[in-house]
């Protein structure tokens, strides 16, 4: 089968079979490894990527079904110099650790407040359970997206004396 | 030992250089790896737990398409361990446990790979699997190591026979005397725990080459010079054939605290001279986890009414699986956890690996501390509700300090545990009677206290100052995550030699650069390479101190190292960049460059109290302090956590929202662990949990804000002061919890996790407790060393 996927802008020919998933593709074939292949079972978040701007487990995925969408995944969602505004408060309240879920926390986290801009922290809660982390506890996470919120909270107090 | 600097200089929230790549997708772990040409291999593993080897055929995988290459067990015949030789590589005559590799493929592609593995011919004559210690302890129980008494000892001193495959004790004092008194209250409690698996997101992960007659292994690891040690042994190659790299690693939590995957890649590298990845499945990760251990623990203790504890004995059974692994050097611990906390007149300990035909476990995390803390303090609160004392007063009167022994007679200095518990209450209030709530739930709270150590040992650090007035830091210390080798390490090279942390470039691992090194585990990398980093800077700012003493023509001593300059003391602006100095040194000797090493300092115990042990007494110990108030729901025995507290002696906080990090992180873990994270074996001898689906893990709903204490001052031979803040967090959480239940339902606690099922039993008291039967209350009958 042969079919057109689009990532990250540019369209990539595809040949092979589409049960595949994409992110076996996206790894293996086309060596973009953001995306990471952790639980293979859909319930980790940590392959995630953007199916025409919605958070989509890629694990999951055939390729089959993905001509003519929009696949975005971490590695077009920015660069270096122009990180988007979760990234930043990711960076700017050092919550990455091992790292390994953070690209897929990022995509589906960005759009969460895209869509929901003042959350609560339990809102945020609810909305983090499909990206699971081992190592951070979550919250420092919650606290860093409550700062961008603008729901007159601000930035939330994190270091203490 | 007095700084050359301020301490202040090299404590910062330092943020982390590697972050902004892991948040772009781009930082590429060993499960990243690739390049043209690479094979990907598979492993054919057992499907049954025990039994004899009739046949391994792999003729009809080797013609299979893309198939490369075979291993199996002759190419691999030495054994390997921690104290004792009991581990082949791939099982020879017998398997021991469902998973256990039988051979590896390389092939050209990882389908084909798998399917040259399935496609191997294996016969297994099975044998009846001994699956659990009370079954492997049974009278007429047949060895699953019939050949134990002929194992390779690599660390003399313990006993062990049958299928105990490591026996520590302790014997400090009279406890017969102590237990006959006619004034003590005896208080026996059992307790049991299952296993934890760690779930790194990144499993274990190998890439290896074999060029110019040298293995390069480049893998997901905690401990480079293990890998290096141990590949070499069981390929019968000298060490110095095999070079380790590390990159990110996506994980470790005490899993890859041991060599795993790399001496099978590094095989399948020789025969086939091509790069070879060896990648966990998840299946096969979790099937195969060297989880924290299976226990079963008995503890006795006579206590005074006034409440000294006169006397305890204590019996911990560790479930190693199918061979020793680190549950060998971990019945070390037992001495100082659940040995620990508090002054015993006299004790007795005993502390066993005992073999099972099961998946072998691991380290993981504040390793036995964890469940031993658990049982400590369920038991501890189950001798103040004896003698009718208040938990909190009880334990005030009771923790270790300044002078005190501990369960090996090392003495401990400095009062730590008593000011945190002063402080926990000072800050958390005192407690309240348990109570039914208007929700109809039942509430609870507890504080309990926890030791664990810094598993110190030696590191090794080089520093060279470049021309730019950078340094490169050159150690075998990995990046797992913590952030230790890019915030702590860097802010203490900064801070000696006057730089800002980032112009200190820190090397990621390689055994070929750097020198030993034991490992990033244990909570040792802050203190033991930062104290061989330091060092190494000592060397380095002598060397420049000297050149700009010259130079300045003033005595070394009224020479400061700040802001990228050295100056003339309490004259900025005085001296010159230290860039100068560096070039008018490489006219005058060449480049400056340091070494430094560290090892454990060796703390003494009471001679003659431990046997068996890798560690007598703990160099640096921890304490930990933690406070929690739950909710649980008598209808359904769910537990909600509503409050947690954690004071955590860190001798001095470098980077204290690192900490902070380590802490949120370290606690949801242990929330896990007392809750819901639970594995069951089934009759094959396999995890019942294969996945994430099965083995559920902390999510975000799991978890709340941690509130944090770091408590610093306490004495520690760290660098500035410090000790690990990483390991320790998750010490008391099962604890603490469990505490807290029992404190709410008003029934004692005595298994981990507390899922919800099991609180219901014990609420309507249907749960049949945990009777050990399999062990005396005849402490010696427990023992090899001490059974007549
Ligand atoms: S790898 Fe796709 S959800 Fe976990
Ligand atoms: S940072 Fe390690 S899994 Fe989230």
């Amino acid at each position: 089968m042969v079919l057109t996927l689009m990532i990250n802008g540019d369209p990539v020919p595809y040949h092979g079979d589409p049960r595949r998933s994409l992110l076996e593709v996206l790894r293996d074939d086309l060596h973009l490894t953001g995306a990471k292949d952790v639980c293979g079972e859909g319930f980790c978040g940590a392959c995630i990527v953007q199916i025409d701007g919605v958070p989509k487990v890629s694990c999951l995925l055939p390729v089959g079904r993905l001509a003519g969408a929009e696949i975005t995944t971490i590695e077009g969602v920015s660069n270096s110099e122009t990180l988007t505004a979760v990234q930043k408060a990711f960076l700017e309240y050092d919550v990455v650790q091992c790292g390994m879920c953070f690209p897929g926390m990022v995509l589906s986290m960005t759009h969460f407040m895209a869509e929901n801009p003042s959350p609560t922290r339990a809102e945020l809660k609810s909305a983090m359970t499909g990206n699971i982390c081992r190592c951070t506890g979550y919250e420092r996470i919650i606290d860093a997206l409550l700062s961008l919120g603008s729901n007159g909270l601000g930035p939330v107090e994190e270091v203490r004396p | 030992m007095t700084l050359p600097y301020p301490p202040n200089t090299a404590v910062m929230n330092l943020p982390r250089r590697d972050a902004k790549d892991k948040l772009l997708g781009r930082t590429r772990y060993t499960v990243d790896e690739s390049s043209h040409g690479m094979l990907h291999a598979a492993a054919r593993r057992s499907e049954t737990a025990s039994g004899r080897i009739v046949k391994i055929d792999v003729t009809p995988a080797l013609s299979m398409p893309g198939v490369k290459a075979i291993a199996t067990r002759e190419d691999a015949p030495g054994l390997h361990g921690i104290g004792i030789a009991d581990h082949p590589l791939f099982a020879k005559d017998v398997v021991r446990y469902h998973g256990e590799p039988l051979a590896v493929v390389a092939a050209t592609t990882l389908a084909q790979a798998r399917a040259a593995a399935a496609a191997i011919l294996v016969e297994i004559d099975p044998i009846a699997p001994i699956l659990t210690m009370a079954e492997a302890l049974a009278k007429d129980a047949p060895l699953i190591h019939p050949d134990w008494a002929s194992y390779e000892i690599l660390r003399e001193g313990a006993a062990r026979g049958g299928n105990i495959a490591w026996e520590a004790t302790v014997v400090r004092g009279d406890t017969d005397a102590a237990f006959a008194r006619d004034d003590v209250i005896l208080v026996e409690g059992t307790y049991r725990v299952g296993r934890q698996s760690h779930v790194p997101f990144e499993p274990r992960a190998v890439v290896a080459a074999y060029e110019d007659g040298r293995f390069h292994i480049h893998t997901s690891t905690q401990v480079p010079w293990t890998v290096r040690h141990v590949t070499a042994k069981i390929l019968g190659v000298p060490e110095a054939a095999v070079h380790v790299t590390v990159p990110a690693v996506g994980g470790g939590f005490g899993l890859k605290f041991d060599c795993s995957l790399e001496p099978f890649a590094a095989i399948l590298a020789r025969k086939t001279g091509r790069k070879v990845s060896l990648v966990n499945s998840r299946r096969e990760e979790q099937m195969t986890c060297l989880s924290r251990e299976n226990a079963d623990i008995l503890i006795r203790s006579a206590v005074t009414p006034e409440g000294d504890i006169v006397g305890r004995e204590a019996t911990v059974l560790m479930d190693c699986g199918a061979y020793g692994g680190e549950q060998v050097f971990l019945t070390t611990m037992t001495a100082h956890t659940l040995g620990g906390n508090y002054r015993l007149g006299s004790v007795k300990i005993a502390s066993q690996a005992v073999y099972t035909n099961t998946p072998p476990n691991g380290a993981f995390r504040a390793c036995n501390g964890v469940y031993n803390t658990f049982a400590l303090e369920c038991h501890t609160d189950e001798i103040c509700k004896a003698i009718g004392m208040d938990p909190v007063a009880f334990r005030r009167r009771n923790v270790v300090g300044d002078g005190d022994i501990g369960a090996t007679g090392q003495v401990f200095e400095g009062d730590v545990l008593g000011p945190m518990l002063d402080l926990a209450i000072d800050t958390y209030g005192p407690h309240e009677r348990a109570k039914k709530g208007p929700d109809g739930r039942l509430y609870g709270r507890a504080t309990t206290v926890g030791t664990w150590f810094i598993f110190v040992g030696p590191s090794s650090a080089t520093v060279n100052l470049n021309v730019d007035g950078s340094a490169t830091l050159v150690t075998s210390g990995v990046e797992i995550g913590s952030g230790t080798m890019v915030q702590s390490l860097p802010q203490i090279v900064a801070a000696n030699l006057g730089i800002h942390p980032d112009a200190v470039i820190v090397k990621t691992a390689d055994t070929d650069a750097s020198g030993r090194d034991l490992g990033v585990g244990g909570g040792r990398t802050t203190v033991s390479i930062g104290a061989a980093s330091q060092e190494a800077c000592a060397e380095v700012r002598s060397k420049l101190l000297a050149v700009a003493s010259q130079m300045l023509q003033t005595p070394q001593d009224d020479l400061v190292l700040a802001q990228g300059r050295v100056e003339i003391r309490d004259r900025p602006g005085s001296g010159t960049t230290i860039q100068t100095v560096i070039a008018q040194a490489e006219l005058e000797h060449g480049p400056i460059s340091g070494s430094g090493a560290f090892t454990a300092p060796g703390i003494p115990a009471m001679p003659g109290c431990a046997a068996g042990h890798f560690i007598d007494a703990i160099d640096i110990p921890v304490f930990a302090v933690h406070d929690c108030d739950v909710a649980v729901d008598p209808d359904t025995g769910k537990v909600e956590v509503l409050a947690y507290r954690v004071i955590q002696d860190v001798g001095r906080a470098l980077n204290p929202r690192a900490i902070h990090g380590q802490i949120q992180g370290g606690v949801t873990q242990g929330i896990g662990y007392a809750l819901h994270e639970e594995i069951t074996i089934n009759a094959e001898g396999a995890f019942d949990q294969t996945g994430f689906s099965s083995y559920r893990i902390p999510t975000a709903l799991d978890t709340l804000p941690i509130d944090y204490h770091l408590y610093e001052g306490a004495p520690s031979c760290g660098p500035l002061g410090t000790k690990g803040a990483g390991e320790v967090p998750i010490l008391n959480v099962g604890a603490t919890i469990a505490c807290a239940v029992a404190n709410a339902i008003g029934t004692p606690v005595n298994a981990l996790p507390l899922t919800a099922p099991r609180v219901l039993g014990l609420i309507d008291g249907l749960s049949s407790g945990v009777d050990l039967a399999h062990l005396s209350r005849h402490w010696h009958e427990n023992t090899i060393a001490f059974s007549e």
